[in-house]
């Protein structure tokens, strides 16, 4: 039996009523009286030279507030990482893919600004373009960036231990080839936000958004507004998945066409702008060497990846780093070395999605540990085992597992799925396959160098003593923050979840880094634990000092104050309470002392009841160049196993069944917890089987539309097994750690694993697309 | 996106739709429910001045059955409609399966046959199962009406046998002869809402349950510039026994009816087998419900 009364349930989350009634607001539904719309110029063009922009006719056209230019914006660079700052809100000397912004304008209505856009006048000289990533490496190639010879946007070269020497006394080794495709994140909701300055000059900026924090930062350095002067408020918001990540050009020209104007600004992107801004997941290159000893042991690894970035940085530096470092578990490995780039081609760039930088190494990582097994003789479950990590293990790269429920994840996908009756014994056209993956529970250090908190939370109680208030700048995207942060908060006050209210998303109320490298549950909990503690001493102190008792004998549980584990002597209490609230019209009864009653004594002696908390990682990681990226306080994993139908005459795959255990630490709420992995495995078997954003030879994109680019339907979806493995992490609140991301890793290589096994026929390029299929077994049926 | 400035239009009467549509001629678009339309006027592909809803225009949505000889479908059924519809399913069962994979429920609970006819896309859904059914297509305008057999509609992409100032107002079925049976199959990325790389439709009499094929019809979508009947294939099958390595034959002949093109949802070589693989199977579940006849 759980000793929790709140955490570890299946509690209905904060927003579902406002979800189900349709009440809840997202950017796009805000209004405000005198509110103008903006829109966005961008570059038809791939590559080019700006020789000329003429603004006047726009200017002039009836219903148009205002137009900016790189002349009205300035020219200060930005980006993610400040090693690579690399964008300009607008292009000035030339633009380098199609959708590169170049201006914006502010109109009476939607219709004004889309046709204003029309008499905007830019003359080009067409510069040659590259597209490929392969292409874009070579000599002679055009040069996107001066600064960037070769297109070189950045390097990774990391060794640990001798691998040349390793693999070379390895009784096999195994090698293999992996290309993914650029994927959209294809959340629901385009980007959308409204900006308005106050009188006093304080701009707010209502915004769609995974971080609210960083978008403050960068919205106040590229506008050179103190950054005390910006706020960043996050409504609901519908779905993130990474390229929410960072400050976008749509928030940036919103805010500046505000100040042009003095009115509130809103601009919101189509779907195709969704995809002209992309943000979303890389093209990804891997070239991969395994070395194994007979009996099963792995070795060294050898990693080499090339990332079709786009034409500029966003969160690529981190990107090319991930590759690599989290291929460091969940097997023990004695020499790993790793060659990343990621180059700049004329697209849009691309940035951080869910399983940063892992996905598409994972899963060539994961088909060559099958690949090794199968000539070693070895069932791939059995083969795993052996090279598995356990509690306390650190990897090569100097992570640290400080909790790992690697091994309970694969054997409870092996026993759900009955693994062992089904593994080499299904007919041809059917097979199983499997997959392991782990990943961070929030990134060990800020985008930026600082020492600053990740997550500062503050409690406040209402005034009768009967709501605690949870103030946060984490961003709740749908994929439930307030909900853990009031489960953490009532569990901790020791009061039911019903009496707890969550205000989040806003940088006025507190320091947080937002909703990326699944950090939120990790770093905000901590810091929600810590400030509900502080309360709850608070009133704990004002209780003893009037009983005459010591703190630490009292205890809040279920609304309730408990003496020595009992309801004690609190007549005197209740007395002083009663006599405070004469001519109120709900007395307490009940033979407890209630939190409401203690929480209203404790306000007539210390004024407001506030509570605060704090979290930033300790140091963490290795000393070697790029040790950074990889680290966290806690690691979640995952192991797949999934089985497939191939029909052999088209090649079509039909995913039937998904068994995944994810060790999550502690689920503070289970159905959440499982809402993940379905979302995962949902976005897996999509980049596994369909996602591909497509371009022509200009450089255009071709399928900007979830009609046209396809994310799995609920017919494409199998039912899902979900086992949740708690292994209780000693750096975790309560012992949780992340959910949200890790589950993606054994998805693609874990349907792939699965194909070869009904097929014989090992994949190396994605989308595994019918027609790719059928034609890589009619090229094996030849052989 | 927004959609272009347009002049709306919305008749209460099949004479007051006709009429406008004669005065605005090319300058009109009908709209019924708009699937299509809609997302072709926010790309600026259409842009026509103005739009002529049907949707308050009286009898367009009824499936009518005449006796026992056919059905008159009013070009304003939704696919929804048709692919739940009984004797659609029991009967014309090309028809309902092929409503039934049109888009996804939200799309079919719009979409109308008539819309899909007109637009004459390569890859639609209904076209082939009309055309196996040997559908006739009643275009009426403010001074005339004529039928049209669906075979011979559509002359390419986007392009079929109406004029500007013509309505399509019903489709007329005649019912199959006993120990009938029809099928259609098609082949996307996804199981749902996707437009086909390939679609097959076939209908198959039979002289009796386990008797000889009397007549087959196979109509085969996303092949060609517009769907294509496989009568080829068609005369090999007739004064058979059904079985395998026949409906193999058939596939292997109709593919040399087509000449798919390579785009992004597939290339011309995959196109072309999988042209042999759905025949092959539509003709097998053809045959299957053919078998299963009841009076």
């Amino acid at each position: 039996m759980s000793e929790f009364r709140v955490l570890n349930t299946r509690a209905a989350r904060l927003d579902a009523p406002a979800k189900a009634t349709g009440r809840a607001k997202y950017a796009d539904d805000l209004a405000m009286p005198g509110m103008l719309y903006g829109a966005i110029l961008q570059s038809p063009l791939a590559h080019a030279k700006i020789l000329n922009i003429d603004t006047s006719k726009a200017r002039k056209f009836p219903g148009i507030r205002a137009v900016v230019t790189a002349k009205e914006a300035g020219l200060v660079k930005y980006g993610v990482s400040p090693a690579r700052y690399d964008e300009t809100l607008y292009a000035h000397e030339k633009v380098r893919y199609v959708g590169d912004e170049i201006a914006a304008v502010a109109a009476v209505d939607p219709a004004t600004a889309q046709e204003a856009l029309d008499l905007i006048k830019v003359d080009y000289e067409e510069l040659p373009a590259v597209f490929d990533m392969f292409e874009a490496m070579k000599e002679g190639a055009p040069q996107i960036h001066d600064e960037f010879p070769g297109n070189m946007n950045a390097e990774v070269h990391q060794e640990f231990g001798d691998t040349e020497a390793a693999l070379a006394a390895c009784d096999l080794v195994v090698h293999h080839t992996f290309l993914n495709k650029r994927q959209d994140a294809a959340f629901i909701e385009p980007h959308a936000c409204v900006a308005v300055f106050d009188l006093d000059g304080k701009l707010t900026l209502h915004t769609s958004t995974q971080v609210p924090h960083y978008v403050m930062r960068t919205v106040a350095m590229v506008l050179q507004i103190p950054v005390g002067n910006v706020r960043v408020v996050k409504p609901y918001v519908g779905g993130g998945f990474g390229p929410k990540c960072e400050a976008t050009p749509l928030e940036m020209s919103a805010a500046l066409l505000a100040r042009h104007t003095g009115k509130p600004v809103k601009i919101t992107y189509s779907r195709e702008q969704v995809f002209l801004h992309s943000r979303a997941r890389h093209q990804f290159y891997a070239e991969m060497s395994l070395g194994v000893k007979q009996d099963g042991t792995m070795v060294a690894l050898k990693n080499k990846a090339i990332l079709d970035g786009g034409a500029y940085t966003s969160f690529g530096i981190a990107t090319v780093y991930y590759s690599g470092s989290l291929l460091g578990g969940p097997y023990k490995l004695k020499a790993m070395k790793y060659d990343g780039q990621r180059v700049y081609t004329n697209k849009p760039a691309c940035g951080a999605q869910r399983g940063h930088g892992g996905v598409a190494h994972r899963a060539a990582f994961e088909q060559l540990l099958d690949m090794a097994a199968e000539k070693l003789g070895f069932d791939p479950v059995e083969m795993r085992l052996r090279n598995i990590m356990t509690r306390g293990d650190m990897t090569i790269n100097e992570l640290d597992m400080s909790s790992l429920g690697m091994k309970e994840c694969v054997e409870a996908v092996r026993d759900v799925s009955s693994w062992e009756t089904k593994k080499g014994k299904l007919p041809k056209g059917k097979g199983i396959g499997m997959a392991c993956g782990f990943f961070v529970s929030g990134a060990g250090y800020p985008i930026y160098r600082s020492d600053t908190y990740h997550s500062t939370v503050v409690i406040k109680l209402s005034e009768d003593g009967g709501i605690a208030t949870v103030l946060t700048g984490s961003a709740e995207i749908g994929q439930g923050s307030d909900t853990t942060m009031a489960m953490i908060a009532a569990e901790t006050l020791g009061i039911p979840l019903e009496n707890v209210r969550v205000v989040s998303g806003d940088t006025d109320l507190a320091v947080d880094l937002g909703a990326y490298s699944s950090r939120q549950t990790l770093m905000t909990g901590h810091a929600t634990k810590e400030a509900a503690e502080q309360l709850r001493g608070q009133i704990a102190a004002v209780l003893a000092e009037t009983m005459g008792c010591d703190p630490s004998s009292i205890t809040f549980r279920d609304g309730v104050v408990l003496f020595d584990g009992g309801p004690g002597n609190f007549e005197k209490l209740r007395s002083l309470y009663i006599k405070e609230h004469r001519g109120w019209t709900d007395p307490p009864g009940g033979e407890y002392l209630t939190f409401r009653e203690a929480a209203r004594l404790a306000y007539l002696k210390l004024g407001s009841m506030v509570g605060t908390g704090k979290y930033k990682p300790p140091r963490l990681g290795g000393s070697y160049k790029g040790a950074a990226v990889g680290t966290s306080p806690a690691y979640g994993c995952s192991a797949q196993v999934v089985e497939v139908t191939v029909d052999l005459e088209t090649g079509q795959i039909t995913v039937d069944r998904m068994t995944d255990a994810h060790d999550c630490g502690l689920a503070i709420n289970k159905t959440q917890v499982e809402g993940q992995m379905h979302g995962s495995l949902s976005m897996g078997l999509g980049e596994c089987l369909f996602e591909e954003v497509k371009f022509d030879s200009r450089g255009r994109v071709l399928n900007p539309s979830l009609g046209e680019y396809r994310i799995p339907t609920a017919l494409d979806m199998p039912n899902v097994d979900t086992i949740l493995v708690e292994s209780n992490e000693p750096n975790g609140p309560y012992g949780a750690k992340e959910v949200g991301e890790g589950a993606i890793m054994p998805t693609i290589p874990a349907i792939l694993n699965a194909v070869y096994d009904a097929t014989g026929v090992r994949i190396t390029e994605l989308p595994c697309s019918s027609e790719r299929l059928y034609m890589a077994m009619k090229a094996q049926e030849k052989k | 996106m927004l959609l272009p400035k347009f002049e709306y239009h919305e008749p209460t009467t099949l004479e007051e739709a006709l009429r406008l549509l004669s005065e605005l001629g090319g300058n009109a678009k009908v709209l019924a429910g708009g699937t299509d339309v809609l997302v072709r006027m926010k790309q600026k592909i259409d842009k026509p001045s103005h739009v002529i809803s049907i949707a308050r225009v009286p009898g367009l949505d009824a499936i009518t059955p005449r006796d026992r000889h056919g059905v008159t479908v009013g070009s304003g059924v939704t696919a929804a409609d048709l692919a739940r519809h009984e004797l659609i399913r029991d009967r014309f069962t090309p028809l309902a399966l092929a409503a039934g994979r049109l888009g996804a429920p939200m799309i079919r609970n719009r979409a109308t046959i008539g819309g899909n006819l007109v637009n004459a896309r390569p890859a639609a859904d209904f076209p082939p199962a009309c055309m196996v059914l040997n559908a006739i297509l009643k275009l009426k305008s403010a001074h005339d009406e004529r039928e049209v057999p669906v075979n011979g509609f559509f002359r390419g992409p986007g392009d079929a046998l109406i004029e500007p100032h013509e309505l399509l107002v019903s489709i007329n079925f005649e019912t199959p002869p006993p120990w009938s049976g029809g099928s259609y199959v098609k082949l996307g990325a996804r199981k749902t809402l996707e437009i086909s790389m390939v679609n097959v439709a076939a209908l198959v009499t039979l002289e009796s349950a386990d008797g000889p094929i009397t007549a087959a019809r196979i109509a085969l979508g996303a092949v060609a510039p517009t769907p294509v009947r496989a009568y080829a294939a068609e005369e090999l099958l007739v004064g058979k026994q059904p079985s395998e390595e026949l409906f193999q034959q058939a596939g292997e002949t109709g593919v040399g009816m087509c000449s798919p093109i390579t785009d992004h949802r597939g290339t011309m070589e995959y196109r072309c087998m999988m042209i042999e693989v759905l025949t092959k199977r539509a003709l097998r579940l053809a045959v299957e419900q053919a078998r299963a006849w009841r009076p």
